[in-house]
């Protein structure tokens, strides 16, 4: 966001989902009406959602300030500080370029995937241009580079698959350069199923052209002519911008035939995803681009030899294409310097659940998960203490707080029990109930088996039901060592990643929380109050003052007693099913969950 | 499944043209499926008759892709529909209250229904939409809110019902009021009293 300023007021607002949903719009009308002499923008989501609605003010007096949490009730304040006529909202204050004030969340972080996530707008070509975009490809072009060049300088960044599996980008490249054939195609994986992952409909949101110049040049190195970008139909302004992206690439001469005068032809066309989590899998990605129901198919033959509609095709997620131009422009040895030595470079996460600043994080490889989680992240939100953090979705795991010093590389995650991931990372705390948890993932992965391997389709569901078993209090101890076999048969049974991987959150919760398995057996007890069959909803007649605002709101009329009576109150057990909007209502916090 | 007023009228010239912008064959399943979807909110048996005589795709063949993704409906939805996020933060932050006050503010009271009796809102739980650190998250139409509590769920939906002129069911007789609390007669008790 560092522009020079060209008006004596520029404002830029950042509008991305996230801040959308905060109320990025009406901020942006009320700086329309408060300040017709400014010059109004929009940029993408920076990626501190915690912050948002975030907007960036620049005058030449004062320099460029980002301000967090911005609404109609402080922008007057801000716009009477930068006409130089009041204080400077310091609580607002993310960083100034006036010294002294740093942001420990942006401090902190090495952004290169991210690297112009927030600093431009999303729908400009030449503000990608202005920071240095489609450099890469132009020099791959002008300078004559060889794709075998190219792979060989992506081998040395060390760089390998962002989507999970962390297979080296330039071997999986390998694969398709040498397969024979003349039509080749390259695949953009932006189907980001796990729940609790937003990494990539914030790069295809907040930075779509690198996404693209990232596949501009898999496709040169491999010798692709087509390109699909696949990506989920529940994120509309990134396909919205990402089809713009692709016009206004093939208008300045970036796609399409003979880029950039040469030889080199490619064009990309998006494919909308329907709603299937397993079509982040290679081949059952493939079939859904083919009309077909997204199912997986056996490999080999692996897709860089025989994949979309029988010809090499390579699938790359968003991150790694991200990635792919800074690269090229830096050099392959510049991107294995950040990282570890079996890790190389930066991953992104997607940070969310009960933690001061949620959002956008990238860090080098070899960060713990400590660091992640409180030097940026800042700590509990609630102040309750963390006790585990999900990584993976429902492929992964969770990690338990004592094993936080983990490193954050491929090898010593899996060692956990967790995976790297796509990148969710959503924190848990003492409210956060693991058995449900584990019950969460596995109606998700129930649903979402495609219904081919037996193991997958039968396994997930008979561990649903035991789950659902547990967390109702109905459960055995029995029940418990079911479940385990059950999980280690589902693993090693299923043809794909999904099936493979699904046992995993109830691998590890029993692992490094058997304790509240056996609670909710053996004692009939949900320990963080969470599952509605083992908890009561009792008024605390004592704190109670009789307002009777929680029998308004009290769906299921289980409430009842006398206004202003408090000792009248009480909630009848028989009818109340612990949705807890009576203790979301009352204003005393009067009801007690046990 | 009884009839009922929310079936679409399909318009067969408007199948021919997405068709024809689409291609005809097997891979254009996905596409055409959408293009329905986004105009009727379901799909339309009619339409999908449409798509299996004048393209290469077969009945079966459309039906088991309209079945297998989970972004497609074979019933008809309500004038509005109300994505309910429940991703892995939403589900930690609270969104099964979310849809416990939707179901309460639009009287739907079958576990098995999701629609709302006088046809004004569908209820659609739906995956992760990415919007993690402002969990928990539903989205009516094109617009997002965040950080919801089953009150805050109940305020934008009454809302949004004023704004686009739909009563909630109980609510035909009276004019919408923001602050009201539900089903229960706002007359009933008066406000002060529990504020």
């Amino acid at each position: 966001m560092n522009l020079q300023p060209s008006k004596p007021l520029e404002i830029i607002v950042g509008e991305g989902t996230c801040g959308i949903a905060a109320g990025s719009n009406d901020v942006r009308d009320i700086f329309t009406e408060l300040a017709p002499e400014a010059e109004i923008r929009s940029v993408g989501c920076l990626g501190m959602c915690h912050d948002e609605v975030m907007v960036e003010i620049i005058d030449e007096k004062r320099g460029a300030c980002l301000y967090r949490k911005v609404d109609k009730k402080n922008i007057p304040d801000l716009l009477r500080f930068h006409r130089g006529e009041g204080e400077m909202r310091q609580d607002l204050l993310i960083r100034s370029s006036m010294p002294s004030i740093g942001a420990d969340y942006l401090d902190r972080q090495t952004r290169i995937a991210l690297r112009n996530i927030g600093q431009l707008d999303p729908e400009s070509l030449d503000a990608y241009r202005q920071r240095g975009g489609y450099r890469s490809i132009e020099k791959i072009i002008r300078e004559g580079i060889e794709p075998e060049q190219v792979i060989e300088e992506v081998k040395v960044s060390g760089l390998r698959g962002r989507g999970g599996a962390g297979f080296p980008t330039a071997v999986k490249w390998g694969f398709a350069r040498s397969a024979k054939g003349e039509k080749k195609y390259l695949i953009c994986n932006g189907d980001e199923g796990d729940p609790g992952a937003f990494m990539d409909r914030s790069l295809l949101e907040g930075d779509p052209h690198s996404v693209l110049e990232g596949m501009l040049i898999a496709a040169y190195a491999i010798g692709a002519s087509s390109g699909y970008a696949y990506i989920r139909a529940e994120y509309p302004l990134a396909v919205e911008y990402f089809n713009k992206a692709i016009n206004d690439a093939r208008n300045a001469g970036f796609l399409g035939k003979n880029i950039l005068g040469s030889s080199f032809d490619f064009d990309v066309s998006v494919k909308q995803g329907a709603g299937a989590f397993v079509c982040g899998e290679e081949t059952a990605l493939i079939a859904s681009i083919e009309g077909e129901r997204g199912m997986p198919r056996i490999r080999p033959p692996f897709p860089a030899v025989k994949g979309l509609f029988g010809k090499p095709t390579i699938i790359n997620n968003v991150e790694s294409l991200a990635n792919l131009p800074w690269i090229i422009e830096h050099g392959g040895a510049a991107y294995a310097a950040i990282g570890t030595e079996q890790c190389k470079g930066t991953k992104v996460f997607a940070l969310a659940g009960p933690i001061k600043r949620g959002g956008l994080v990238e860090v080098p490889m070899g960060t713990t998960v400590r660091e992640v989680l409180y030097d940026i992240g800042g700590g509990s939100s609630a102040g309750r203490p963390i006790k585990a953090v999900q990584l993976g979705g429902p492929s992964g795991g969770c990690i338990p707080e004592s094993l936080f010093d983990t490193p954050i590389e491929y090898e010593a995650l899996n060692a956990t029990g967790a995976i790297m991931g796509s990148g969710g990372m959503v924190v848990m705390d003492t409210k956060s109930c693991m058995v449900d948890i584990a019950r969460f993932f596995l109606e998700f992965t129930q649903i979402e088996s495609c219904g081919k391997c037996t193991f997958c389709r039968i396994g997930t569901l008979r561990m649903k039901e035991l789950l659902t078993r547990i967390c109702d209090g109905q459960g055995t101890m029995d029940d418990i060592d079911t479940l385990e076999d059950i999980a280690h048969q589902v693993r090693s049974s299923s043809l794909c990643g999904l099936g493979q991987t699904a046992p995993n959150p109830v691998l590890t919760t029993l692992k490094y929380f058997r304790d509240e398995y056996v609670a909710h057996v053996e004692e009939k007890r949900c320990p963080a109050g969470v599952c509605k069959g083992l908890i009561t909803h009792t008024i605390m007649q004592d704190t109670c003052t009789g307002c009777s605002i929680c029998e308004r709101y009290c769906p299921v009329d289980a409430i009842a007693g006398v206004i202003k009576k408090p000792e009248s109150w009480v909630i009848d057990p028989d009818l109340c099913v612990n949705c807890g909007m009576c203790v979301e209502v009352c204003n005393s916090d009067a009801i007690s969950v046990a | 499944m009884e009839e009922n007023s929310l079936d679409a009228t399909v318009d067969k010239l408007l199948v021919q043209k997405w068709i024809a912008e689409t291609g005809k064959n097997v891979s254009a399943a996905v596409p055409l499926l959408q293009a329905v979807q986004n105009e009727y909110g379901y799909l339309p048996r009619e339409a999908m008759d449409v798509i299996v005589a004048e393209t290469d795709i077969g009945a079966s063949q459309l039906y088991g892709v309209a079945t297998f993704y989970s972004q497609f409906r074979l019933d008809p939805v309500g004038r509005h529909v109300i994505k309910v996020c429940h991703g892995t933060a939403c589900h930690v932050s609270g969104a099964d209250r979310v849809n416990t006050a939707l179901r309460q503010s639009l009287g739907i009271t079958d576990e098995d229904e999701d629609t709302a009796s006088n046809g004004s809102y569908t209820i659609d739980d739906v995956a992760c939409i990415g919007c993690c650190s402002l969990a928990p998250v539903m989205v009516i139409g094109d617009e997002t809110f965040g950080n919801l509590k089953g009150t805050d769920a109940q305020r934008s939906l009454k809302k949004h019902a004023r704004q686009q002129g739909e009563f909630l069911p109980g609510h035909e007789e009276e004019k919408s009021d923001a602050d009201a609390p539900d089903r229960k007669s706002p007359g009933k008790k008066k406000k002060e009293v529990w504020q």
